[in-house]
């Protein structure tokens, strides 16, 4: 009985993280960071 | 994309009751306090560097200097409260783990980007262009964590008066620098300084995400250098390839130790800067912890005789500039939440809340500064092997260092030092008796 339920809380889970901008603005920045190093190597 | 989703739409909301105000008045004095000591600490951190052979490769230097990072910020939660109480945080908001690894990623690629900047502008220069991060802060606070709302004119102004001031500060210093070195060079610096203070100005919203929901800053930073340390040693091996690098570390032995304990001493630093973001918010707590820079100003000028032979012009400026960029650190911390905006913070938090799904009372407990349920209990085995093999590490690569042959006044550095242990030791009692160190 509880795989499924947390099956499904993990998926909302990941839902929530995935539709978050709190965590695309950071990711983003950090990519753009990761390319600013390499160019300044 | 949107931070209230369809999650939050379909749970019910909970109207956050507000904090008692002298509870409110302690912790944003309390944040403050931390804000200041952040500042010190963070500043004496980038002094080790200056110790250092410039042979040694940005890259190699970070990732030493992240080793150092790693073992403090697993000793000293496990010195303060004990691992057991990172587990009990985790359970309730296991969600964050992501941002704390991600703001680690952030964190170590920004502190390689700083060794460019030093190496290339100077320190004293190098500080105020990487702290313009605070003007991001400001903004992401308002835009995501609603910072700033319903903050009244007066709170306004201080806040985009002193971040204008700080501008004003960081242009004047940089127009100082284009008399000192080569062009290219100096480009080159400014670029990877202001790079940094993007990277550390966005790294704040994980912060404030964490904090928002309740987590204790002791519990976000273990997770966080899991992400600094595999970013580093990712970039390092990209950069440098293992042999090279293997070879570059062992010859850098006689300097591990100076390299890491700057790492340490920027977690202490860190670590009040999280408690300043968690008290007061990023809008308030990065411009406080910003402070550092006058701290560096000071390293570099009195310990490491950085701009001397230069003209009363670009001490007049650099002078100049750094002043400019205090008075609006100071306007800024001035500026702090009156209970009404600390009504939107709570409604911020209630959304983190019901969007994952963490218990409304461990969020209040935790912008409260309080305890939540049972006490997980006290120091493990784990922790009492942690504190002494971290101990044991930096005796052994203390007996190795050597100081290195570079001229510098141990006077002021002393000075500096005897200082800053007053800070730490007078906001570690504020933090212990105010929150328990929540």
């Amino acid at each position: 009985m509880s795989r499924p339920n947390e099956s499904i809380a993990s998926l909302n889970l990941f839902r929530a993280i995935a539709t978050d901008v709190h965590f695309w603005i950071p990711l983003i920045v950090l990519v753009g960071g990761l390319i600013l190093l390499d160019t300044l190597r | 994309m949107n931070s209230s989703s369809a999650i939050v739409q379909t749970v019910p909301s909970s109207e956050p009751s507000p904090m008692h105000a002298t509870r409110l008045r302690s912790l944003q004095a309390l944040g403050i306090f931390c804000g200041f000591a952040a500042g010190a600490w963070l500043g004496g951190a980038e002094a080790p560097i200056k110790l250092v052979n410039p042979d040694i490769s940005p890259v190699t230097i970070s990732l030493i200097m992240v080793f150092g990072v790693f073992l403090a910020r697993w000793s000293v939660p496990a010195l303060i409260r004990g691992t057991s109480h990172v587990r009990h945080d985790v359970r309730q908001a296991p969600h964050l783990i992501v941002w704390a690894v991600l703001a680690g990623c952030m964190w170590a690629v920004a502190n390689t980007l700083t060794i460019y900047a030093i190496r290339n502008v100077g320190l004293s220069i190098a500080f105020p262009l990487w702290n313009t991060n605070s003007l991001l802060g400001i903004f992401w606070g308002f835009l995501l964590f609603n910072e700033l709302r319903h903050a009244g004119w007066r709170r306004w102004l201080g806040v985009l008066g002193g971040a204008v001031f700080m501008f004003a500060g960081a242009t004047l210093l940089a127009v100082a620098l284009s008399h000192r070195g080569a062009a290219g060079e100096a480009r080159l610096g400014i670029i990877a300084a202001l790079g940094a203070g993007v990277l550390w100005g966005t790294m704040y919203i994980p912060y404030r995400k964490a904090y928002l929901t309740g987590m204790n800053p002791l519990s976000f930073i273990t997770f966080f250098t899991v992400g600094e340390l595999a970013t580093m040693i990712a970039v390092a091996l990209a950069y440098r390839g293992a042999t090279p690098l293997w070879h570059e570390l062992i010859s850098a032995r006689a300097v591990l130790f100076w390299l890491m304990i700057g790492g340490f001493v920027w977690v202490i630093g860190d670590l009040f800067q999280q408690y300043a973001t968690k008290y007061v918010g990023i809008s308030r707590g990065i411009p406080l912890s910003n402070t550092n820079q006058l701290w560096g100003l000071l390293w570099g000028i009195l310990v490491f005789h950085e701009l001397r032979g230069g003209s009363q012009t670009i001490y007049a400026q650099v002078a100049g500039g750094s002043l400019l960029m205090a008075l609006g650190a100071v306007a800024i911390a001035l500026s702090s939440a009156n209970a009404r905006e600390h009504s939107y913070w709570q409604d911020a938090a209630a959304r983190e809340g019901q969007r994952y799904r963490v218990e409304g009372e461990y969020v209040r407990a935790g912008m409260e500064g309080k305890h939540f349920g049972a006490n997980p209990g006290n120091r493990t085995l784990l922790d009492w092997l942690l504190i002494l093999g971290t101990t044991a590490l930096f005796v052994v690569l203390a007996v190795m260092a050597r100081l290195p042959r570079v001229d510098i006044a141990l006077g002021w550095a002393f000075a500096l030092l005897i200082a800053m242990v007053a800070l730490l030791a007078s906001c570690g009692v504020a933090l212990w008796r105010t929150t328990r160190f929540r």
